[in-house]
């Protein structure tokens, strides 16, 4: 809403300096938007819970509430219900009441004042004819929306009722008739609908400036169904964010008064009575307080005279009996004010709430970080001591990255958790994996030059799943990290490391330490949705406990080309958090033998697709009990015979805890273990090298 | 024998030699069993006894003398020497340092993990709950009812199946309630928000809050405020705050905490919309409806609930004027303010 000081300042003292009203406006509680100091306008944003402020008397009352001063009201005609000039009928439980004015114009009128029509100016709100401008105005300063019909167009009786199956209307600015949905609440004569009932006037009965007959309407209707009918009809008004939020029942004769003041100024003639019809009765509700509670609750010394003066500036009606007070609810608040919280905020906001007690609870002890917590923290110092940067992408995916993964149709990841009301097309996919999002950072850091990429994010993807206890999807709690290109800039001393998979393998084999867990990084697991997402020569499993939980390894170069990355080959790993919550067992200290333990090396020369760790095993499954490891040390990349082989260094440890180790044992062990290793993997081409 | 004579020797070549090796031979030739002083020692049975004495003495004064020379002029030899090493080993020291480089957590993490600290000495722990979650958690049971217009303070993604992206964190404080854990509750939900909302540098569909949740009994507003306070100064400092009355379905009556703004000081400016005040948290006392539907006396328990804006706290922190920044996966910009720029020698 946006109003002017200047016409502020005629229904309530303000400060001198517009300054001091802004901080005014904060201090009540009516938000700032924007000010112009050059012309004393403010664009205030207005409490969803408060109808009442959408006014410039309400605005008033809320400053008088905390300064203390008089509002003054305008003039309203005079207050006169009986018969009504048309039969009013009223046949709908969304309409509290409903009141009807007839006024006729005699000669050609005039238009509202320069200055009557400053405040409309102030809100933007253009003229349109004297009685528009008249209602506008009104609304305005008292928060009652009113609607002029023509009087001549209305055919027979005023109805307001529920709208029927099929019925149709012609909203005002509409260009052609809509259908209006069943049971919307709608002002109707015996032929047609003249409004929807607190959203808008119809085209076929507006009033123009040829209109010399107005039929004046003031109502208060129920918020909810105007609420419904807005959202229905997709029309949102001054007047249906007025009624949503619930009116003052008792300014329909005061609105309507307002605006006969204003029209009778400018030509205008009242003629007969105002007919009102409507159930609504003030049911004067009452809540109950006690004075040494409020103390309490606010910490702040109040007796009983303050407390009652307090709750009059906003309209409360207060019968003290000692310190207990039964507060009556004015008529513009009965929307929000329900309970002695209620009250508790009205006596805080009117002492000021920088101006009451502030004061630290008592707290015994504080807390630990939880188990998620300690673990969060120590995965992110492996990450950011391997240099990687914390990211957080977005939660949606546009249906383009979808296609940029190259899936086939029917894979697991085109099944999308889908938003339904999304207002633009980017959110209409809830992500289903972080990989598409991940490329994409890095073809967006390439493209600006930046080096080096290395990001990781813990975050959730969302997998539709009818048997999950929404019965709509599971969320999945991972972490993800890529890194593309060098690892580090600006190496002049040694050559700088590039992201690869065994970097990546590195980076979970030090998050596994960190958490004294045992992950494992094992063959590729075609059932993980990324797996066809990977390079099928450069991916891994990452395996705790047998379970497959997560994946590591190069991005396919489908992917790759799609996000147009030309040099770069990104290496991405991804891993449940729920493994990385599993509870696990430090190391223990054991007993280390005073004697060296013997070592011995071995190398074969291992042709492609025949994995060192594939060796490793064997000879650990094969060797004694007193092998104590099998480490590959060294890799020397030839060929011969045309294919490319590999050179692997296995060096093996035996322990000789007893120090009676004869070498002759541990060289009839190592001879044994490339005899099992040639039997086993020799028909593929292992050979051993001399 | 002619003492001076020797003396006069050692010294013209002592001036000639020019380093250590050559001081050595020099040495050796001087002092050393082959020499003239040794062979003057040797000589001096020959000398008659009258004179022996003084020769004796002439000799050893000659010999120490030759000794402190070479002694002085190794020190001075080694000094050079060193000074001609250290010259020659220079090294510029502007050249980038060559360590592994550690990265850097997000700064909305960073700020997260500076409020949960701050949460914790309370004696508040963290919680989670699902980003898709139901209408009912999310709004009705926290006094949201359907068509009351404070839906639309949270334009909502709705998504297949009735469900909906959750549009504050708390849900969560709703899930905890819930479950009628003993009193005190002390809990904080921090996580990804979603708003269905044109989007544009200010204003994002996701972005992040943390929220606090305590009920015990004889909680009140000036518990509130000393809470609150607490937590802006222990997170800004003695920064200028202030408290204003907002409006949240869930909480009654209901405060909005502002902070001077960091980037203008309080001038106004983009990131404060000219206003010189952030609201930093939101809180309230927790309203009686929400207490009455988790099935708790509201005349018998208080509870104080806020939430704090990480994500604009967190471009206060980082001085981004545009939110948009902080999820854009810059590396430039996450690196920058991470690390200083480079400045070169001193």
């Amino acid at each position: 809403m946006k109003i002017s000081a200047s016409f502020l300042a005629r229904y309530i003292q303000l400060p001198d300096a517009l300054s001091e009203l802004r901080m005014l406006f904060d201090d009540i509680g009516i938000e700032v938007k924007r000010s112009w100091p050059d012309t004393g306008l403010f664009s205030l944003e207005l409490l969803a819970n408060r109808g009442d402020h959408h006014s410039y008397i309400g605005i008033a009352r809320e400053i008088g509430g905390r300064t203390g001063d008089k509002l003054h009201t305008p003039d309203i005609a005079l207050r006169k219900t009986g018969t009504p000039p048309l039969p009013l009928v009223l046949n709908t439980k969304g309409c509290l009441l409903y009141s009807a004015t007839l006024l006729v114009r005699s000669g050609e009128g005039t238009p509202l004042t320069t200055d009557e029509m400053g405040i409309l100016d102030a809100a933007e709100i253009h003229s349109v004819s004297t009685v528009v401008d008249a209602t506008n105005l009104a609304n305005l300063e008292l928060g009652q929306p009113t609607h002029c019909f023509d009087a001549d167009t209305i055919n027979g009786a005023i109805t307001i009722r529920d709208s029927r199956p099929g019925e149709m209307a012609w909203p005002l600015f509409a260009t052609e008739r809509v259908a209006v949905p069943e049971g919307t609440v709608v002002i109707c004569d015996d032929e047609k609908i003249l409004a929807i009932a607190g959203v808008i006037g119809c085209e076929e009965s507006k009033a123009t400036a040829d209109t010399t007959r107005v039929l004046l309407e003031s109502a208060a209707f129920d918020p909810v169904a105007v609420r419904q009918a807005s959202r229905a009809m997709a029309i949102a008004t001054d007047s249906s964010a007025r009624f949503e939020r619930g009116s003052d029942p008792t300014a329909v004769i005061t609105g309507a008064g307002r605006v006969v003041k204003l029209l009778e100024a400018h030509g205008w003639k009242r003629e007969g009575d105002t007919g009102l019809v409507g159930d609504w009765k003030d049911e004067a509700r009452c809540i109950s307080i006690n004075t040494q509670a409020v103390a309490r609750f606010l910490d702040h010394p109040i007796d009983t005279p303050e407390l009652t003066e307090r709750l009059e500036r906003y309209g409360f009606s207060v019968d003290a009996n000692g310190d207990d007070l039964s507060v009556q609810v004015p008529p513009h608040r009965v929307w929000d004010v329900e309970f002695a919280a209620d009250l508790y905020e009205e006596i805080a906001k009117s002492i000021g709430y920088n101006d009451t007690a502030t004061n630290l609870p008592h707290v015994d002890m504080g807390a630990l970080p939880s188990a998620p917590e300690r673990m969060k923290r120590a995965v992110e110092e492996v990450l950011l001591g391997a240099g990687f940067y914390e990211v957080f992408t977005n939660g949606f995916h546009a249906t383009d990255m979808q296609e940029r993964l190259g899936l086939a149709d029917g894979h697991r990841l085109t099944n999308y958790i889908q938003t339904t009301n999304a207002l633009d097309r980017g959110y209409g996919l809830i992500k289903n994996n972080c990989l598409a999002q991940a490329v994409e950072a890095v073809a967006a850091n390439t493209r600006m030059g930046t080096r080096p990429i290395q990001m990781y994010e813990w975050t959730r993807t969302f997998h539709p799943d009818a048997s999950a206890d929404n019965g709509v999807c599971t969320e999945r709690h991972v972490l993800w990290a890529i890194a593309a290109g060098d690892t580090e800039t600006n190496m002049w001393a040694t050559q700088a490391r590039t992201a690869s998979a065994w970097f990546l393998k590195g980076v979970v084999e030090e998050i596994a330490t960190a958490l004294s867990l045992d992950l494992q990084v094992g063959p590729a697991d075609p059932h993980n949705p990324l797996h066809d997402c990977m390079h099928p020569g450069r991916t891994a499993a990452i395996v705790f406990r047998g379970e497959t939980v997560g994946i590591m390894g190069e991005v396919h170069p489908r992917i790759v080309a799609a996000f147009k990355l030309k040099r770069s080959r990104p290496v991405y790993l991804e891993i449940d958090r729920a493994a990385l919550l599993s509870k696990t067992e430090r190391p223990r200290y054991q007993e280390r033998s005073i004697h060296q333990p013997i070592n011995r090396s071995l190398a074969f020369s291992l042709p492609p697709k025949v994995s060192a760790g594939a060796i490793v095993n064997t000879m650990k499954d094969a060797g004694p009990s007193w092998l104590d490891a099998v480490d590959i040390v060294d890799l020397f990349e030839h060929e011969a015979d045309g294919i490319a082989m590999r050179a692997v260094t296995f060096s093996l440890r035996y322990s000789n805890d007893s120090g009676d180790r004869s070498a002759e044992a541990v060289n009839q062990s190592a001879e044994a273990l490339i005899a099992t290793v040639l039997a086993q993997f020799g028909e593929r081409g292992v050979s051993l090298r001399a | 024998m002619n003492v001076n004579a020797l003396i006069e020797a050692f010294q013209a070549e002592l001036l000639a030699a020019t380093n250590l090796v050559e001081l050595d031979a020099l040495k050796r030739k001087h002092t050393g069993k082959k020499s003239g002083l040794k062979a003057a020692f040797k000589e001096l049975r020959h000398v008659d006894a009258d004179e022996r004495a003084s020769v004796a003495a002439a000799l050893n004064q000659a010999q120490s003398t030759i000794n402190a020379a070479l002694e002085i002029a190794a020190e001075r030899m080694a000094a050079s020497a060193l000074a001609d090493k250290l010259n020659a080993e220079w090294a510029d020291m502007s050249m980038p340092g060559q360590s592994p480089r550690r990265g850097a957590r997000h700064p909305l993490t960073v700020v997260e993990n500076q409020c949960m600290d701050v949460l914790r000495r309370l004696g508040f722990s963290l919680v989670d709950g699902p980003e898709i979650d139901d209408a009912y958690h999310n709004f009705d049971a926290l006094n949201i009812p359907e068509h009351h217009p404070a839906r639309d303070m949270q334009d909502t993604f709705w998504v297949t199946g009735g469900l909906l992206l959750r549009s504050h964190t708390t849900t969560v404080q709703a899930r905890v309630l819930e479950s009628k854990p003993q009193l005190p509750i002390r809990i904080a939900s921090a996580g990804r928000v979603y708003r269905n909302e044109a989007v544009d540098a200010t204003h994002l569909a996701m972005f992040h809050q943390l929220e606090g949740l305590w009920i015990d009994e004889n909680l009140n507003f000036a518990h509130l405020k000393g809470l609150l306070s607490f937590i802006a100064k222990s997170l800004y400092g003695e920064g200028r705050i202030r408290f204003k009355p907002k409006f949240y379905p869930y909480t009654e009556p209901s405060v909005g905490v502002d902070l001077a703004c960091s980037i203008c000081d309080g001038e106004g400016c983009e990131a404060c919309h000219d206003a010189g005040w952030v609201t930093i948290l939101g809180a309230g006392m927790v309203h009686p409806k929400v207490f009455r539907e988790f099935g708790f006396d509201e005349t018998k328990v208080s509870g104080i609930a806020f939430g704090l804006g990480t994500t604009r706290m967190a471009a206060q922190w980082a001085s981004v004027s545009k939110v948009k920044a902080l999820y854009d996966q810059d590396l430039a910009v996450l690196h920058d303010l991470h690390r200083p720029p480079h400045r070169g020698e001193a």
